[in-house]
């Protein structure tokens, strides 16, 4: 699973030197090119009017200096989101433009690794059954130059506006959304068109995110991550979202939905608001937070891909979360045996499994792994490194398949 | 033209029905939603708080309803759909308080139903999709419920109606149960083809769909002839507040922020021709006691309008 910071959150289009080097430093590797990020919000909504800005010229400069930054960096740009209409749009002549910038933005996609492009489905102005009708033809036009480019095209869940409450728009039915999808790649006899979850478009309409990614399983490629408060359009860091009554977004379910997918795309980090938020002379130390929710989601999404790879595992740790581990994953992934620094539980047993004393770990083969079971990661961790073990993973439970209370 | 329905919440008295059903059908209703639910608050049984009402005895409860059946009548008012109590399952609630859902409200509740005369009744799915994990368990656990009021149902000529709910994340109100329907046309058919009889149906709440942001028009057409009754409200998208429809806007234009016209394109799409029911209760404790007929009455007008609406989308 890759990891990559939104574009859109870097802010200071004019000069993104610094907020690329403070990405970088904070470990991101890699950026999605949100095109947008070029516009002013609505300016699609001028376009053949005299006041349409900015100009080619103008955004062909911005282009080019944003890309000399990030190659500059080494920072990798294998996924790019073209420019998209607003939601509420009252522009329902703009498809042929629309198109023609995603063959643009195909064309410029750049060489290399292959690239993903996020091209949003048309709405302006269609109802009923001319909504595929109208996309069909739109996608075959760019899966042409995709294919030609080998670059992967990812439909977006979109909110619909009715008259400023958004609601659920083109894409986000994951049922249509799929086979759209399916029809599309079928048209073209291999895997030119995947989708990309933006999270916040789904907490817009209420949407249930984990059921929303099982649904799309193998074609969901890339998720956006953001926060908002299920009312306003936002791009807030997720977790922000706290308030009396818990969290506004239920990240929970989408975590369990992308570990039933076994998701290995690209998490999209969209925190633009949240940074937005804070003073210049702040917004440095913020990356490295960025970062660690990100690196947060992939280890909770990868957790159960990450234990089943090994030939066999052992926990560290003989307490509640050990028992928890054994309640849920015991039976598909059952470890050796438990160790613990308590000398009074050696010999004892939990759930059937035997506690011994971790100076037996010294005599695992070296590709078995020891997953710790307990909340002193680091400590035991280090534990472990000094008595020479290689694999070392950590299983936590704050996101389980299930509720505690239903056995 | 469609017949009009109101829930008989905050209308009807239980020691003077006849007045409320007068009222009801000066107001230009026919149907009423009977709202049953009102005598075991949900906020109760979520506090495994329950009254004693369904501790009453099947002959009690008729007898205790006798009243209002013979009101209805005399005002030429027909019971078309009643809600059952919710929750019937309270998640980490305590054994014999869910036994005495199932077994004593939810039975009762079914032959009060019948004994109203009443063809539908709304149940609510169970809220457990957090809790298991998936949608999918949620609704075995549902459809264990429904099971075992299906053979009731089917015998007293009654259909079970599902309704799209909302759940709470963090006071944020996101998709519940019966959001999906697809999945819930597949499950109707499923139910009824096991049955033979038209045991299950689906009760669309236009209120829940505006909360999670659903496709009125797409949802109401992929329900087609399984939708049997309404549930009609509106409110702001965040909140279930269970106001009059058009009452809300976001946009300084000021025009409706629930999508209306896709509900009356769906119905019209569908050829629905059954009753339009107003889930309005709320409403009329808002406005002042002594507008509740006026209000009732333009609750009734906007019935008329839909129905005119439907008919043109037909």
């Amino acid at each position: 699973m890759q990891v990559c910071y939104s574009s859109r959150g870097l802010l200071d289009l004019s000069r993104p030197e610094k907020s690329l080097e403070n990405m970088v430093r904070a470990g991101f590797e890699e950026i999605m090119l949100d095109l947008s990020m070029f516009y002013a919000k609505g300016h699609f909504e001028l376009y053949g009017e005299n006041s349409f800005a900015p100009d080619r010229t103008e955004l062909k400069e911005r282009y080019e200096k944003w890309m000399r930054c990030c190659s500059k960096d080494a920072v990798r740009m294998n996924l790019i989101r073209a420019p998209h209409m607003k939601w509420d749009t009252k522009r329902v002549d703009l498809h042929p433009l629309m198109l023609r910038i995603g063959q643009e933005c195909i064309a410029h996609s750049g060489k290399g690794d292959k690239k993903q492009l996020i091209i949003q489905p048309l709405y302006a102005g269609l109802s009923g059954a001319e909504i595929w009708k109208e996309n069909r033809r739109y996608y075959e036009e760019l899966g042409k130059a995709a294919v030609e480019k080998n670059v992967c095209i990812l439909l977006e869940n979109q909110c619909n506006s009715i008259n400023g409450h958004l609601v659920r728009g083109v894409c986000a039915d994951a049922s249509t959304a799929s086979a759209w999808i399916d029809e599309l790649n079928e048209a073209f006899g291999k895997e030119v068109f995947g989708f990309c979850l933006d999270t916040g478009a789904c907490s817009l309409c209420g949407q249930n995110m984990g059921e929303m990614a099982a649904a799309l399983g193998h074609r969901l490629k890339a998720v956006l991550l953001r926060e908002c408060d299920g009312v306003h359009e936002a791009s807030r860091l997720p977790f922000t979202g706290k308030n009396e009554c818990g969290m506004s977004t239920d990240w929970q379910s989408l975590i369990r939905g992308l570990r039933r997918t076994t998701f290995d795309g690209t998490l999209i980090m969209a925190a633009g608001d949240t940074l937005g938020g804070f003073s210049h002379l702040l917004r440095q130390k913020m990356y490295p937070v960025i970062k660690a929710v990100a690196e947060y989601f992939r280890w909770q999404i990868e957790m159960e891909k990450t234990i089943g790879k090994y030939p066999a595992i052992v926990l560290f740790g003989a307490g509640n979360m050990c028992r928890n581990y054994m309640q849920f994953y015991g039976k598909e992934y059952p470890p050796l045996f438990a160790c613990d620094n308590d000398a009074g539980l050696w010999g004892t047993r939990v759930c059937g499994l035997e506690v011994r004393s971790p100076e037996v770990l010294r005599k695992l083969p070296s590709e078995y792994a020891v997953v710790i079971c307990n909340t002193f990661y680091t400590e035991t961790a280090e534990q472990l490194q000094t008595m020479g073990i290689k694999n070392i993973e950590t299983y936590n439970d704050e996101y389980l398949p299930e509720g505690f209370f239903y056995q | 033209m469609f017949r009009i329905g109101v829930q008989t919440q905050n209308v009807i008295n239980d020691r003077y029905p006849e007045e409320g059903f007068a009222v009801l059908a000066r107001a230009g209703f026919s149907y009423a939603d009977f709202s049953l639910n009102a005598y075991l608050d949900n906020g109760s049984i979520y506090q495994s708080n329950i009254n004693s009402f369904f501790d009453q005895t099947v002959s009690d409860l008729e007898n205790f309803f006798t009243p209002h059946k013979s009101a209805a009548k005399n005002a030429g008012i027909r019971i078309g759909q009643m809600h059952m109590p919710y929750p019937i399952f309270i998640p980490g609630g305590d054994q014999e308080i869910n036994d005495y859902l199932w077994h004593e409200v939810a039975v009762k509740s079914l032959r009060i139903c019948a004994f109203l005369e009443c063809p539908y009744i709304v149940v609510h799915g169970f809220k457990l999709a957090g809790y298991l994990g998936t949608e999918e368990r949620e609704w075995e656990r549902t459809e264990a419920f429904l099971h075992f009021i299906a053979p009731q149902a089917k015998e007293l000529g009654i259909t079970i109606c599902m309704e799209n709910l909302y759940d709470s994340v963090g006071g944020h109100l996101v998709e519940g149960s019966g959001c999906d329907a697809r999945k819930a046309a597949e499950r109707i058919d499923r139910f009824n083809e096991a049955y033979r009889a038209q045991v299950l149906g689906f009760c669309f709440d236009t209120g829940h769909a505006n909360l999670v942001g659903l496709d009125f028009e797409d949802f109401i057409v992929t329900l087609g002839h399984r939708l049997k009754v309404l549930h009609i409200h509106d409110n702001d998208g965040i909140g279930d507040l269970h106001q009059i429809p058009y009452t809300f806007s976001r946009a300084r234009e000021n025009k409706a922020s629930t999508d209306w016209e896709g509900f009356l394109r769906g119905l019209g799409r569908i050829h629905y021709d059954k009753v339009l029911s107003f889930e309005t209760a709320p409403v009329l404790t808002a406005f002042p006691e002594r507008m509740r007929a006026d209000v009732l009455g333009f609750i009734a007008r906007l019935g008329e309008y839909f129905s005119g609406r439907i008919y043109d989308f037909s």
